[in-house]
């Protein structure tokens, strides 16, 4: 439970990178996105969904958004990332690694013993 | 249209968020609904938590799109985290003006005059008598200085601990299992 709890806090404060990482690729709609990342092993977004932050992203203009048809399916909303979602998005990049790094310096002495 | 998209259009509805607009979040969300439920992938594995609650999921949707105003709580916060800050900043400056009075000497405001009477030529006429400058004397204690210093530390301390109580939310107690 607590490291459930873990997970979705720090998922919670990359997951607006992530979606842009997973568009960076090609554009998506929802359900797409969300394959996307259980592909790469987030299977399960938190306690949240992935559409109200695909509402802000869109808000903020760090996407942008088309409708197109889908394979074999009713027209879906695609996304994209702006020009500005593409620069957040190297800035998050960074902004992780270097936190990722310094996380992984103190905890790196750790030893860990399964009884 | 499953029961799930059905409850979120009747929140959207009532939040006020445009029929089109509603329309194709509703649309959207259908699709993805049926093409994770045809890969084997549930409404829960689909929207996490949130699939327990599709009002909250509604609100948040609309209100993250910019589509509806922020919800009053979240606004109330605000307006009130800056009225805190106002106040706190009031405080600080009346006590800074106070310790200043006080450290500096200078002449204080007058709470108390001469005992002396007044010139033979003036008595019966004590409505309209002003005391020379030179014998309106300085207040030792000068309390008004003093009185706002207090005054100052009283609202400090309150804000303090209305930022403590900012700070630290009280978590509710959570329910038995």
């Amino acid at each position: 439970m607590a490291n459930e709890s873990r997970h979705s806090q720090m998922l919670r404060g990359v997951l607006d990178i992530c979606l842009l990482a997973v568009l960076d690729a090609g554009p998506a709609y929802g359900y797409e996105m969300t394959k996307r990342l259980r592909e790469h092993g987030l299977a399960s977004v938190g306690e949240g969904s992935i559409y109200p932050l695909l509402g802000r992203l869109e808000r903020d203009g760090l996407v942008e958004t088309y409708r197109a048809a889908s394979n074999g399916g009713p027209p879906r909303k695609y996304y994209r990332p702006s020009s500005k979602g593409r620069r957040a998005l190297a800035m998050g990049v960074s902004e992780w690694r270097a936190a990722r790094d310094a996380i992984d310096a103190v905890l790196a002495p750790v030893k860990i013993e399964v009884a | 249209m499953s029961d799930f998209v059905q409850q979120c259009r009747t929140e959207w509805k009532r939040l006020g968020v445009p029929d089109s607009i509603a329309e194709e979040m509703a649309a959207d969300l259908a699709s993805d609904i049926r093409e994770a439920q045809a890969d084997g992938v549930s409404v829960e594995d689909l929207l996490g938590s949130s699939a327990s609650d599709p009002r909250a999921f509604a609100a948040a949707w609309a209100t993250e799109r910019g589509i509806v105003p922020v919800p009053p709580g979240r606004a109330n916060a605000r307006r009130g985290r800056l009225a805190l800050m106002a106040f706190t900043g009031v405080a600080a400056t009346a006590l800074i003006v106070a310790a200043l009075l006080l450290a500096t000497g200078e002449p204080k405001v007058a709470l108390a005059t001469s005992r002396g009477t007044p010139p033979p030529h003036l008595l019966g006429a004590t409505a309209s008598f002003v005391p020379p400058p030179s014998r309106v004397q300085a207040s030792a204690a000068a309390p008004i200085e003093w009185m706002l210093l207090c005054l100052a530390i009283l609202a400090l301390g309150f804000s303090a601990w209305l930022w403590s109580r900012w700070s630290h939310p009280r978590t509710p107690t959570s329910p038995a299992q």
